[in-house]
């Protein structure tokens, strides 16, 4: 990954700390002072890289994991936003991203029932109870991003 | 990567799918993954990890076997 690469990347992610959501491709091209095209090829790389994923078909973010775009169970209180987490790893991520306390609101899989995990300093302080299951493994995690 | 309530909710979950069964842990231990795995993401000198990082990563909270392998 070059350091053009890197500094959208640096910039997608700081327009979401700062905006709640991703920046489209010509936020970023005045952002980064590129032109559109530059910035548009930069996602598609970064998306090829595992580094952000791009809605099919599409330049818009739909993954920054650990944010996402998309409808997802997962929502988490964090810095005074409400954040969509893409799956049970991300969201718990987003509090670790930020370095801030969180409130993870989800659902049980199987029955959707609410369950609600918090995290204060780091440590999680609340729902310590519910488990976790992956269903795919590890080496093909990125075969279909939105499944796994 | 789903949340469950509990053992018999996994059971039912998966029969319910028809997914093959993967892998369970507690929360607990996602927790742990998660923040070492996310801590540095908004770092401005962030890097992508390597594989060997990754698994590293997996290892120290006590995810390996095979099904957590990345490559």
């Amino acid at each position: 990954m070059d350091t053009f690469d890197l500094d959208v990347r640096r910039g997608v992610y700081s327009h979401i700390v700062s905006a709640g959501g991703p920046p489209s491709v010509a936020e970023t091209a005045v952002t980064i002072g590129c032109s559109a095209d530059e910035a548009a090829a930069a996602y598609r790389r970064l998306h090829d890289a595992h580094a952000l994923v791009l809605f099919p078909e599409s330049l818009d973010i739909w993954m920054a994991n650990p944010f996402c775009f998309g409808p997802t169970p997962h929502r988490i209180i964090a810095a005074g936003r409400m954040w969509t987490g893409s799956c049970a790893w991300d969201a718990l991520g987003i509090p670790a991203a930020l370095h801030t306390d969180g409130l993870v609101e989800s659902e049980c899989a199987c029955c959707g029932d609410e369950l609600e995990l918090e995290v204060v300093g780091e440590r999680l302080v609340r729902g310590a109870d519910v488990l976790v299951h992956f269903v795919v493994p590890a080496r093909r995690w990125w075969d279909d991003i939105g499944f796994t | 990567m789903v949340f469950l309530r509990s053992e018999g909710h996994l059971h039912r979950w998966l029969e319910a799918t028809g997914f093959e069964p993967g892998a369970t842990f507690p929360v607990t231990t996602l927790h742990d993954l998660a923040t070492l795995w996310w801590s540095s993401r908004l770092d401005p000198e962030w890097r992508p990890r390597s594989v060997e990082e990754s698994q590293a990563i997996l290892d120290r909270v006590g995810l390996q076997g095979e099904f957590w392998r990345l490559a």
